[in-house]
């Protein structure tokens, strides 16, 4: 962690350095990417994860030769109040060529207006509310929306696993809400049926009695729509109160952090992610390979979105030209992007998010995630 | 039948937490009769202090308690010592404010040394599960619920037969008489802060290993939950804190069973809601307590305001309308907007809190209703901006009056809590109430602010709507104060008794200025919907609550000049300090702990 603070300030001191040089040779004057997100405050550990993810592309970027790229991050403690502010700092500093963030729907919601008045590119690197993109002509997403995850998980749980009686248990926010409502419609228009929906708050930790709701509505499946703190307490909780059935989440609780505080009441969970550090892929392989020589762990999810934000970035300045227009005009055109989330891919001009992402399904298993074998769980 | 069995264990389970959580606030609160709002930080330094001595040293678990105890008693200590000790008879507002400011630096030091990361807290006990019904209790279950009694016992005993316990009672019944006793009140409130964070710190490890996992997020949440189960159990009942906890979780229990999990809050905080209106006590006060102290009075600092000469404030006006066409700089105006859209929600807070005596921690609430309001007026009847934030205004006024009126007849840090509770409340509703707010969801694509064709949507354009606000809203509440309102507010302030005497009906009064203070707060959340185009339950959270009351007691209680300052630097502050990225708000705890050692009456003074 001090390892990768130390370099930021150094990153964020030669930014500031760069702008004082009156005399920019146009040669190796570096891109400029505002980042907003979360540094304090409740949501800070994904700042950090984007940040490890930020800071092992630069390496790759700057070593490689070629424009050297560089990040503003400016804390917004993923506040709707401090977004905006922050957006009218980036939009009037010439410097900067597009933004990246923020982290929660309700700060960089409240942020797209002023983006898209000042024409910077706000691309969201860990937004999945199927509305973010709907915020304007400059507001794009290398995120997959619920839209398209959910489907895709209801297919897992329902088809995969031959569950019919699934209970829900969502995170009650804009996020939550949205992925459980998609959720539920694709899993009923597959035949099952939702026997449960309970909503919780952020922040909550007591799951016992939601967790009785939970089993006497006698599901064969619990499905989660949340991130992996949370799952990680709900699980430990249904294997205390001693529930058998079925444990399948959404693409967010993959994090090898869900291992280590679920402990052995993760085993058996299912999950599906467009990222997963084991995969076979070179590019996958090569990321996971770096990332543990910098920081000596495994990457999750969040560490690869914002690795590959800062990269498309990057390739786009290079084929299309560093100017705000350039990069707006590339992202909508450019193909076979190099992304470790995806493979190469491309975005889709219409939607402004990345077209047709593939999951991977996994299961944990003796502590780690693995790809699923296929092979459906007995009925409990 | 057997479910109801479940959800009474489950009940009792989580409620021995909340018992763990409300002892240390309870004895705080009885002896040196302050909200400890750093009292959930402490709780989890404590459990990132256990973490450490399990993860470094491998200490067992009664070692393990040792290390916690004694490392959060010391930071208690330090607390009382350092940070709260200086602030002794000059306010009492600056005291909770302080608190605040502790509160915001433990959190922020963790941050820095432990990452926001969740942290697996390796289990000390065995893994066994005790099937009871149709769920288990497991060891930690058990070591909670004894823990929870022996400290009680202890501290009982402690109370009753020590000699410290003896002039903490004292202390506790009469401060000024316990001195002229020859008690060393000093001595008194570190050994309460030593022994109520101890409490708090151990309760800390205890919840980590109950979860399995600690984050630094455990501590606000703790606070909020400590404080209704007190609250139930009586301001300052260390044995009804734990009856309290216990009510508190299997409330909960029942409502989740009842309602389903998202109205598990609402149903606590309406619980808490109810006991205030027709218990104020506590439900174990079986001896009549003389009536809570009023905060009024004895809660202000004596001080002068500092005023400001009229021609310098025209010029003050002046310059700050002229100040865009010299220096058009977006991100300096939208800071600016910020803070003057800070400035009007705190007119209507320092009104309420200042002038009258009122300590209201739900303002964010008005905002709340007021963004609604507005917000829905425009997205599903089409309502003009420019009629949409009047009418916002208005509703906001009448719904904020009408909801704080359980709260209109109390006093001191009932009204405090009462008011955090119906902001939590309005906040569960706005999340619950799919049909009317779109629940979870909130609204987006708020239009942006205009007037008639003219779109206000560029940085100037806004910092100017807000300017004329501040400009309107504050010329009329200076002129209010100087009225004969203004002097009436001010003698319910000072001494509601002889206010009353004089036959003024204070109710009234205080109803008065709460529509007043709730139209002001009703248009700044319109302006700020409007201005962020998406807003949901969270937009006006109870950090901003607390930030507002922040910005009063900063800029001086009932000060209308000291709103606008203290918006600016609690608002500018955090902007000036982003060069400091990570550090910015341990930065800005420590900036506000010093401006309270050095002005608790406000910067600008009590007006």
């Amino acid at each position: 962690m001090s390892l990768n603070r130390r370099s930021f300030l150094i990153s964020s001191v030669a930014v500031g350095a760069a702008g004082l040089t009156a005399g920019r040779s146009l040669a190796d004057e570096p891109i400029v990417v505002g980042v907003s997100g979360p540094l304090t405050g409740p949501n800070a550990q994904y700042g950090a994860q984007w940040k490890d993810g930020f800071d092992l592309a630069i390496d790759q970027i700057n070593a490689a030769g070629g424009p050297p790229i560089q990040y503003v991050f400016e804390d917004s403690q993923s506040d709707p109040r401090q977004a905006v502010t922050i957006a009218q700092k980036f939009v009037n500093d010439p410097r900067i060529v597009a933004e990246l963030g923020d982290f929660s729907s309700t700060a960089s919601m409240a942020a797209s207006p002023i983006y898209n008045r000042g024409k910077l590119l706000q691309l969201g690197i860990t937004n999945s509310h199927p509305d973010y993109t709907k915020g304007g002509d400059y507001t794009w997403s290398n995120c997959v929306s619920q839209e398209d995850e959910q489907p895709s998980l209801a297919k897992y749980v329902i088809e995969g696993l031959g569950r019919k009686n699934l209970a829900v248990l969502h995170l009650n926010t804009d996020w939550g809400a949205a992925s459980k409502d998609r959720f539920v419609k694709s899993a009923e228009a597959a035949g099952a049926k939702i026997v449960a929906t309970e909503a919780f708050q952020p922040g909550e930790h007591d799951f016992r009695s939601t967790l009785v709701r939970v089993r006497d509505a006698n599901p064969d499946a619990i499905v989660l729509e949340a991130y992996y703190a949370d799952s990680a307490v709900i699980l430990r909780q249904i294997r205390e109160l001693g529930l058998k059935q079925v444990v399948a989440g959404v693409g967010s609780i993959y994090s090898p952090k869900l291992i280590e505080l679920a402990g052995a009441d993760a085993n058996g969970v299912y999950t599906q992610s467009y990222f997963f550090s084991e995969e076979p892929r070179p590019e996958v392989k090569a990321f996971v390979t770096a990332f543990h020589a910098k920081y000596g762990k495994d990457p999750d999810w969040f560490n690869a979105t914002a690795y590959d934000g800062l990269i498309f970035i990057s390739r786009i300045a290079r084929q299309y030209g560093s100017s705000r227009e350039a990069i707006h005009e590339g992202i909508g055109k450019i193909k076979d992007l190099p992304s470790v989330v995806f493979g190469d891919t491309a975005f889709d001009p219409v939607t402004r998010r990345i077209s047709g992402p593939h999951f991977v399904r996994l299961i944990v298993k003796d502590g780690r995630f693995v790809i699923w074998d296929g092979v459906k769980p007995e009925t409990n | 039948m057997g479910s109801w069995f479940d959800y009474t264990v489950n009940g009792i389970v989580i409620g021995n937490i909340y018992a763990l959580l409300s002892i240390g606030l309870a004895l705080i609160f009885g002896v040196a009769n302050l909200i400890n709002f750093a009292q959930g930080s402490v709780f989890t330094v404590g459990a990132y202090l256990g973490w450490t001595a399990i993860h470094y040293l491998h200490t067992p678990l009664p070692v393990t308690v040792l290390i916690v105890a004694v490392g959060s008693g010391a930071l208690g200590a330090a607390i009382e010592r350092f940070a709260l000790r200086p602030l002794h008879q000059r306010s009492r507002i600056a005291v909770l404010l302080a608190t605040i400011g502790v509160s915001l630096v433990l959190d922020q030091t963790l941050q820095l040394i432990f990452s926001a990361e969740p942290r697996a807290m390796p289990s000390q006990l065995p893994d066994w599960r005790l099937p009871i019904g149709g769920v288990t209790i497991g060891a930690i279950d058990l070591v909670i619920a004894g823990f929870g009694v022996t400290a009680a016992a202890l501290l009982f005993g402690f109370l009753r037969f020590s000699k410290l316990g003896w002039a903490v009672r004292a202390t506790a019944q009469d401060p000024d008489a316990a001195r002229q006793m020859g008690v060393d009140i000093d001595r008194v409130n570190v050994a309460v802060f030593a022994i109520a964070s101890a409490l708090g710190g151990v309760g800390g490890l205890m919840v980590g290993l109950f979860y399995h996992s600690i984050d630094i997020t455990m501590s606000f949440d703790a606070t909020l939950k400590g404080m209704v189960a007190m609250l139930i159990g009586g301001l300052g009942n260390v044995p009804g804190a734990i009856a309290g906890g216990l009510i508190l979780g299997l409330s909960e229990s029942y409502g989740v069973a009842l309602f389903g999990t998202s109205y598990r809050n609402l149903f606590a905080f309406v619980l808490m809601i109810l006991i205030l209106v027709a218990a104020p006590n506590g439900l174990f006060s079986w001896r009549r307590e003389l009536p809570p102290e009023p905060m009024t009075g004895t809660f202000l600092a004596p001080s002068r305001p500092l005023g400001l000469p009229r021609g310098a404030l025209y010029a003050l006006i002046a310059a700050a309308a002229l100040f865009p066409l010299v220096w058009n700089q977006p991100y300096l105006l939208q800071t600016l907007t910020n803070v003057l859209l800070m400035a009007l929600m705190a007119f209507g807070l320092t009104l309420i809190s200042g002038t009258v005596g009122q300590i209201s921690l739900g303002h964010a609430a008005l905002l709340a209703i007021g963004g609604y309001a507005s917000g829905l007026l425009a997205l599903d009847f089409g309502w003009p901006f420019v009629a949409s934030a009047p009418a916002a205004g208005v509703i906001t006024a009448l719904l904020g009056t009408l909801l704080v009126l359980p709260a209109l007849r109390m006093t001191g840090h009932y009204v405090a809590i009462a008011t955090l509770g119906i902001g939590e409340i309005v906040a569960l509703v706005i999340l619950n109430w799919s049909g009317l707010t779109r629940g979870p969801y909130g609204l987006s694509g708020i239009p942006a602010p205009s007037i008639g064709s003219i779109e206000l949507d560029t940085p100037r354009a806004l910092y100017w709507l807000t300017l004329a606000l501040v400009v309107l809203f504050g010329s009329l509440q200076g002129r209010l104060l100087e009225s004969h309102l203004g002097r009436t507010w001010r003698a319910i302030r000072d001494d509601e008794v002889a206010a009353r005497a004089y036959g003024v009906e204070p109710l009234r009064y205080k109803a008065l200025a709460f529509a007043f203070g709730g139209f002001g707060a009703g248009v700044a959340g319109a302006i700020a919907a409007h201005l962020y185009s998406y807003i949901n339950h969270e937009t006006f959270n109870i950090q901003l609550s607390i930030l507002a009351i922040t910005v009063v007691i900063l800029g001086g209680l009932g000060n209308v000049l000291g709103a606008v300052l203290g918006a600016l630097l609690l608002v500018g502050l955090p902007e000036l300090l982003r060069p400091a990225a990570e550090y910015r708000m341990l930065i800005y705890g420590v900036a506000l702990l010093v401006l309270i050692r050095y002005r608790p009456q406000g910067l600008l003074g009590t007006a």
